[in-house]
């Protein structure tokens, strides 16, 4: 199941067009996803009404002549709205993708190292518990927190068991998911039962509290986390091949895989404390990419990141046309849609 | 059109001059005008609004079909209005309707940390008056009282500039609730236990939900009453163990009332509670059992049901 992580060798001059063609052709897929994103929705907003508000927004050229509940609608519930689905759908691809690579395991994913139980964790004991104590932040902060103490358990419980390997981390981190996942239904059951109505939200993700004011802390820790990760595309491919080979091409095999958890964990925490646990995008986008442009980590962490953006933003716009006036949880999109059209992908592959 | 039915309003009730300033939960709500686009959401908190006159200054509603029917009265107060959402609104949907205010609680169309709270929809022009009774989801509050429904009429008075209006509703429902509550015997008051729903373990009203009040204000006394939670679930052997004498049935949803009292009965382990031995059921309708006008009647209903023998 390793994959090679050697690419078809092509003339430098070709590969590197070849790339940009891809960056600008992913670029513009995303684009036109969001776009798609904003322009639909509950509410029937004529095309003309939406593209006129961005306009408006972005130029200031444009003369409204809509309703101010229209403009709310597009410019602050909807646009922001597919802003945090890319963002959140990049975070958990790329995660998924480098998480794959130092664990050997196909099927890691940002969730599987209590960093998400405990994001949810932290988020329901704001919710049901401490109250909003930090004002509207407190949630996010708390689950944030929740994620990272998560993800600082995973390190400790390793480091008492003496797991280095990257099995016995994952099953270290499968064991303390648990832990926490007992704790927060501890949590829910102690709290009131009419806050369940929140606690599923939290279970199965959503991407409904989206506002422009939040979206810059998704996007601060995602840019510098990712772009460490894509850097250590070269470390990751050594990791592919197995412990002792990237030992002996000099990579502190044990360190590394650490860091890489941590940057994962930072990632994964935020995306979580804004949308909840969100599946199957980090498990799955990155299986696509390598199904599409082969192993090399260098092309698969940003096209899963990539990937992920687009697809979240389209499973979401989904999601909120499907039972319209009500959203569809997304991680019921996610994993219907996205695992038919895996398995529909993988026939047609073979 | 809308601001001279509101100016025509003001003129007619010697309202306070706006603005005029609520408290909402641990909010302090000023509004500059009366709302003249309102939405509120569920049944009971529809009636509220309806009870005050304020069907024309409403836009829609939300929350009602989703889990329960209309009856005849209500379904002919708000006919000409459109049902925006069955079950709890979305931001979306909401801001699809320009309104500027919504009528709703915790767990009444909002939850904690959800996607539509005060905070949310103040950035939509949309100002936000809560359901005392669900003010416990958000903060420290006092037991359920039958001032609570008091203080959600008045405050909706203040808003909607009728507050005369809002006055005389609350002066007969006191009147009407001592008339009904005339001949209670509160010497020693009866247990009771509200089942709302659930087999595995009942739903049922704690402290802070209004049937406590309701209860209590017929002279019983719910058997839950020392649940720090408003609608909760509990387990059924403190049911068996406080032994109820009358057991008040919320009426709603997929599951009759018949149903209901046929599952308490059928069970070998209620067979010595004291309501299920001598039958002694009352029945309500969800929108008897949650704040709002209909408190009276179900106090009225309670008061019959405890006298029976």
């Amino acid at each position: 199941m390793t994959e090679t992580p050697l690419a078809t060798p092509l003339h430098p001059a070709l590969r590197l067009t070849r790339a940009a063609g891809f960056a600008l052709g992913g670029a513009g897929a995303l684009f036109l996803a969001i776009l798609l994103a904003v322009s639909i929705g509950a509410v029937a907003v004529p095309l003309s009404t939406v593209w006129g508000i961005l306009a408006h927004q972005i130029t200031g050229l444009v003369t409204p002549d809509w309703t101010p509940g229209r403009e709310a609608i597009v410019w602050d519930i909807r646009f922001p709205r597919a802003l945090l689905a890319a963002l959140v759908g990049a975070g958990l691809g790329i995660t998924g993708a480098a998480l794959q690579a130092v664990t050997r395991n196909p099927l890691a994913d940002p969730h599987l190292l209590g960093i998400s139980s405990g994001g949810a964790f932290g988020a329901i004991a704001a919710l049901l518990h401490t109250g909003l104590f930090l004002g509207l932040l407190t949630v996010p902060l708390m689950a944030f927190g929740g994620a990272l103490a998560a993800t600082l358990m995973v390190l400790a419980a390793a480091r008492l068991t003496g797991a280095t390997s990257a099995d016995r981390l994952v099953l270290a981190g499968v064991a303390i998911s648990f832990i926490i996942m007992a704790g927060a239904n501890i949590l829910i059951f102690l709290g009131d039962p009419k806050a369940t109505h929140t606690v599923v939200f939290w279970m199965l993700g959503g991407l409904g509290l989206a506002q422009w004011g939040h979206l810059i802390y998704p996007l601060a820790v995602l840019l510098p986390a990712g772009l460490w990760l894509w850097s250590q595309s070269a470390a990751l491919n050594a990791m592919s091949l197995g412990d002792e080979t990237a030992a002996s091409l000099g990579i502190p095999v044990a360190r590394f895989r650490l860091s890489v958890f941590v940057a994962g964990a930072l990632i994964t925490g935020v995306m979580v404390a804004f949308s909840g646990i969100i599946g199957f995008v980090g498990l799955m986008m990155p299986h696509l990419v390598r199904l599409i442009a082969g192993g090399d980590n260098l092309r698969v962490l940003p096209l899963s990141a990539l990937f992920g953006a687009i697809f979240l933003t389209l499973a979401d716009t989904l999601a909120r046309v499907v039972m319209a006036p009500e959203d569809m949880p997304i991680g019921v999109v996610t994993g219907l849609i996205g695992g038919v059209f895996f398995l529909w992908l993988m026939a047609r592959r073979t | 059109m809308k601001y001279a039915l509101a100016a025509l309003l003001l003129m007619a009730t010697p309202a306070l001059a706006f603005p005029v300033t609520v408290k909402s939960c641990d909010r302090q709500v000023t509004f500059d005008k009366a709302p003249t686009r309102a939405i509120a959401n569920d049944v009971n908190l529809i009636e509220m609004m309806l009870a005050l006159g304020l069907r024309d200054q409403m836009v829609g509603y939300t929350g009602v079909s989703g889990w329960k029917t209309l009856d005849e009265g209500l379904r002919s107060g708000i006919a000409e209005l459109p049902e925006l959402s069955a079950k709890y609104p979305t931001r979306e949907v909401l801001a699809g309707a320009e309104p500027d205010f919504f009528f709703a609680g915790w767990n009444y169309g909002m939850t904690v940390g959800g996607e539509v709270t005060p905070e949310t929809l103040a950035p939509l022009g949309i100002q936000v008056y809560e359901l005392t009774e669900s003010c416990i989801f958000v903060g420290p509050k006092s037991k359920s009282s039958m001032e609570d429904m008091y203080a959600d009429i008045l405050n909706l008075g203040t808003i909607f500039g009728v507050d005369d209006r809002a006055q005389a509703l609350v002066a007969g429902y006191k009147a009407r609730l001592s008339e009904v509550t005339a001949g209670v015997d509160r010497e020693v008051p009866l247990r009771v236990f509200v089942y709302d729903s659930g087999e595995e373990t009942p739903f049922t009203a704690g402290a802070y939900a209004i049937p406590t009040a309701l209860i209590e204000a017929a002279g019983g006394v719910n058997i839950m009453d020392d649940l720090e939670k408003s609608w909760a679930t509990v387990a059924w052997e403190p049911v068996v163990e406080r032994n109820p004498e009358v057991i008040v049935i919320v009426n709603y949803g997929d599951v009759t009332a018949d149903q209901k009292i046929a599952f308490l009965e059928a069970n070998p382990a209620f067979a010595n509670v004291d309501a299920v031995k001598n039958d002694r059921y009352v029945v309500l309708e969800y929108v008897e059992a949650t704040p709002g006008p209909r408190n009276i009647a179900a106090v009225e209903k309670l008061v019959a049901g405890f006298q029976g023998d």
